[in-house]
């Protein structure tokens, strides 16, 4: 591996996570909320370390996949490390685990959260844990490759790494104009989502804030009951709307600018996805139509807001969904695993490894019963290759290996099946809540040590896709 | 520019490359899908699988706002109607490779029928560089600049010349309008200076007019007499167009082809030429054709390992100028261990060939390279510029200009005059400008120049 240049492209997004502080300093010195100088203590040791590591000048550049994992697994470990300080200088979170596993909820955009009393953190050190989610939807690295010039003709591998999607495809040829025209399209939904909540009569800090939870499908926000706050129809639709455009793939809002409506609209994942989406509402208003006095659009008001929530893996609540049928519950840890888009900031498995799972046990039936068939998997009118397939296999394999391993891990702690399991699948998808002890209204408070950084290393692991963070324990990685 | 190569072969992914770096958005369009995971995993470029005649792939591969589709696929006819699609779906120029002789006879037509602007033939313009290489045959490489009234030569220091271990300042004196540009010295490129001295084994790059520069390997006692004849093996294209091109030269040529029908087509084809059937990788052939006798060995069959061997043979047997066809690109190294120094790629004289016409189309929007010339295996360029009225560099000595570094003017060229300049020397407007500098660093004139104090 090549470790200079592994060290000096890690030391760049640190100083750039460093620079993004800057943000939440400024609103505490506006709201005078108390909390500038923990953030700008941390700004600081951030910008410093980042600049240390960057001042390792590599030997070579050339940068392999092997490379391009490192880095982008070690950065996110880092800028979660030193995203948490603030919250340990403040003492509001006086555990430094607990700091990471916030953090990493943030980054991560899980929006599992160890605090037991939001309202009381001050504004500032709120404004960063949800820009955090804004942050890590689109990809630390990926901001790192717009905005700092010749990353390398390679940098094509930290894109991979950090995108989520089977196979990363370019919309343009060179990738810093790729990540450019990405956030572009982030940073413009972004701002529509806040003039809407804006116009629903929230004030400016609270509509960029839960704009930050949606874009980035995190869903931290700065009151104890979530969404279910404002108790407003206007911003549920808004909010859930919102939540389910950004769980699309983004290349898609790339080909709907450039007029080109065909390959926009036809695409088989987004019908897939609204499919989902729209159905598992409809299934779960029905459900829960005893529950808001058999009025379909109460019920489907909600149902949508939380399955959209579920399935974009934001984590967002307007109702303890905890408290509904069984069958509304079960079908929403389905959403759990399904997922948004490839390409999108949301988490989970993701639609079209689905669709693709779906069509090669459709071939491989057809095999049985047709031995001498010759059946390729297709998509969108290309064929799949065979290698992206056996890829997405290896991926639902270790996403399950994963699950299992983990849930072995948390269960010593002595909770139920319910609130273990879910907990597991809220952090390797990203979503946040789960059921139970986790649920909408819960939190991850009482979990032991080990199991926080073992939920923390989930959210890493989803977040990033498997492969970055195993790597990391593959000793031939290592070598060279 | 917006450029669109089509094929990912040696000649495409090189093109990609060199283009890529120059600063140009590419797509790369293939059939195959290992050549454009090779090509995605480390270029910055963009990848398109499928044909690249069909219509549906090339309005993905964002074919109406290409400035240029470059086709150089192995097949002849399809990149004739990739062009053709393309040119049709908004593309503004079109390069295509057509290889096949049957079409180079019915080219003017089918360029204009077909609407395609440039048209590369890598086996004619090989057999016009190797054309060149038999004129001076001490030469490994020769390129003209300013229409063919400079001259850059290549050749390999030997033990007897007269200009070793004497620091370049002196050389001056003697060969005042010969420089010389640059050396290769064990694997690296370094452009000499005053205090430098050539050693025996470098190969020297020396430039000048061209009577200078035949009066200076007079005076150094280089062989120039006229090849007398020559010896080639293999019946390919290249060896029919050279066939054709020296057939004018007086040389007494003999062509071995191992495959009967070819003999009988090139026997029928060309004139005054000895076609032999036979194998020439064979040594008992060779022997019996008197090869230590002819002036070239020319090595053009199909495979690099047969065109390696017998070119060994050769050089064993005092042949003088051994000149190899190789595709792989970057085998040269190797080649000069074994002691062969003139190696042609079609493939490399393909790129090379595209890449000046995209420059100098760059170049038509805001500075006028002329000619690009890659030396070496690519490392350094010649590039030929036009000054033009108004720049910032005009009429200021070059000892002033902040030159930048790794950067030679090389040689200026003024009313027909070919000056080597000095720092006293300065550039005027309209003069030709030969740079010699690391490829890639420079695009336009301005660039070698660091302007910044005499904006001030």
């Amino acid at each position: 591996m090549n470790k200079r240049l592994t060290f000096h492209l890690i030391g760049n997004v640190l100083r750039m996570a460093g620079a993004l502080m800057a943000l939440p300093v400024l609103v505490s010195l506006i709201e005078r909320s108390g909390d500038t100088i923990p953030l700008l203590l941390s700004m600081l040791i951030a910008m410093a370390a980042g600049t240390l590591l960057a001042l390792i000048q590599p030997r070579r550049d050339t940068l392999r996949p092997r490379e391009g994992f490192a880095v982008v697994a070690f950065s996110w470990i880092l800028v979660s490390f030193f995203g948490g300080l603030p919250f340990y200088f403040s003492g509001y979170v006086p555990s430094l685990v607990d700091c990471f596993f916030e953090t990493v909820s943030g980054f991560t955009t899980t929006g599992a959260t160890i605090l037991t009393d939001v309202e009381a953190l001050p504004k500032g050190l709120l404004f960063w844990r949800s820009f955090t989610h804004w942050a890590g939807g689109m990809g630390v690295l990926v901001l790192s490759l717009a905005l700092i010039p010749k990353m390398g003709a390679r940098s094509i591998h930290l894109m991979r790494a950090e995108s989520p999607g089977p196979s990363t495809d370019k919309l343009v040829p060179r990738v810093a104009n790729n990540a450019k025209i990405l956030y572009g399209i982030y940073v413009g939904l972004s701002a529509l989502m806040v003039v809407a909540l804006l116009l629903c009569g929230l004030n400016l800090y609270d509509s960029v804030v839960h704009m930050f939870g949606a874009a980035g499908t995190g869903g931290f926000g700065t009151y104890a009951d979530s969404i279910a706050h404002f108790d407003s129809a206007a911003v549920d639709v808004v909010v859930g709307v919102f939540m389910a455009l950004f769980g699309v793939n983004f290349s898609l809002y790339y080909f709907l600018l450039k007029r080109n409506w065909k390959t926009a609209l036809g695409n088989s994942e987004l019908r897939w996805y609204w499919c989902i989406l729209l159905g598992a509402s409809a299934i779960v208003a029905v459900n829960i139509l005893p529950l808001y006095g058999r009025n379909f659009f109460t019920a489907l008001r909600y149902s949508f807001f939380q399955c959209s929530s579920i399935m974009t893996t934001t984590g967002y609540a307007t109702a303890d969904f905890d408290k509904w049928p069984q069958l509304s519950r079960s079908l929403l840890v389905v959403l759990m695993f399904i997922g948004a888009s490839a390409g999108s900031t949301g988490g989970g498995i993701k639609v079209i490894r689905l669709q693709l799972l779906l069509k090669s046990m459709v071939r491989d039936i057809r095999r049985t019963v047709h031995p001498k068939s010759v059946n390729t998997v297709k998509l969108d009118g290309h064929t799949v290759d065979e290698s992206i397939l056996s890829g997405v296999g290896g991926f639902f394999f270790a996403y399950i290996l994963v699950l299992l391993a983990s849930l072995l891990v948390v269960s010593l702690d002595g909770f139920t099946f319910e609130t273990n399991f879910t907990a597991v699948v809220a952090t390797l998808s990203n979503i946040g809540p789960g059921l139970g002890m986790v649920g909408p209204v819960g939190n991850y408070a009482a979990f032991s040590d080990v199991s926080k950084i073992v939920l923390s290393m989930c959210m890493l692991i989803g977040r990033l896709e498997i492969f970055p963070i195993l790597m990391l324990f593959a000793p031939s990685a290592w070598k060279h | 520019m917006n450029i669109i190569i089509v094929g990912n072969g040696k000649v495409g992914y090189a093109l990609a490359q060199y283009l890529s770096k120059d600063g140009h958005d590419i797509t790369i369009l293939d059939r195959s899908q290992p050549a454009l995971t090779r090509a995605s995993e480390t270029l910055d470029v963009m990848c398109v699988r499928g044909n690249g005649a069909n219509v549906k792939t090339l309005i993905e591969a964002g074919v109406e706002n290409a400035d240029v589709i470059i086709a150089v696929t192995g097949n002849d006819e399809l990149n004739m109607v990739c062009c053709l699609a393309a040119k049709q779906l908004g593309a503004k120029y079109s390069i295509a490779r057509i290889r096949d002789p049957e079409y180079t006879e019915s080219l003017v037509l089918l360029q204009k029928k077909l609407d395609i602007d440039q048209v590369i033939n890598p086996e004619r313009t090989t057999a016009q560089e190797i054309s060149r290489l038999l004129r001076f045959p001490f030469a490994i490489n020769i390129e003209s600049f300013a229409h063919g009234r400079v001259e850059m030569v290549e050749f390999r220091a030997e033990a007897k010349d007269p200009i070793l271990n004497t620091p370049l300042s002196r050389l001056h004196g003697r060969f005042p309008h010969v420089q010389f540009t640059a050396v290769q010295r064990s694997g690296t490129v370094f452009i000499p200076h005053g205090a430098s001295t050539l050693l025996e084994g470098d190969r020297v790059y020396a430039t000048g007019d061209r009577e200078s520069i035949t009066r200076f390997f007079k005076q150094m006692g280089k062989d120039t007499e006229r090849l007398k004849s020559a010896l080639l093996i293999g019946g390919g294209h290249i060896s029919y167009y050279l066939a054709k091109i020296i057939a004018g030269m007086g040389v007494y040529l003999r062509m071995i082809e191992i495959d009967e029908k070819k003999c009988l087509r090139l026997a029928d084809q060309l004139d005054g030429v000895m076609v032999i059937n036979a194998d020439g990788t064979d040594q008992e052939v060779l022997e019996s054709e008197n090869v230590s006798d002819c002036g070239a060995l020319i090595c053009l069959t199909n495979r690099d390992e047969e065109n390696l061997i017998t070119g060994l043979y050769g050089v064993r047997h005092g042949v003088k100028k051994v000149i190899v066809k190789v595709n792989r690109l970057n085998a040269t190294d190797v080649m000069e261990d074994l002691g062969i120094d003139c190696a042609v790629s079609p493939k490399l004289t393909t790129a090379n060939a595209i890449l000046r016409s995209v420059r100098a189309l760059n170049a038509s929007r805001n500075s006028v390279v002329e000619k690009v010339y890659y030396m070496l295996d690519g490392s350094v360029e010649a590039c030929e510029f036009t000054a033009l009225e108004g720049a910032p560099y005009l009429n200021i000595p070059l000892n002033q200009l902040n030159i930048r570094k790794g950067i030679l003017v090389s040689v200026l060229v003024r009313d027909r005059r070919t000056i080597i300049p000095f720092g006293s020397d300065h550039i005027e407007a309209g003069d030709t400008v030969i740079l010699v500098a690391k490829a890639g660093t420079v695009v336009n004139l301005e660039d070698a120049f660091d302007l910044t104090e005499i904006r001030k």
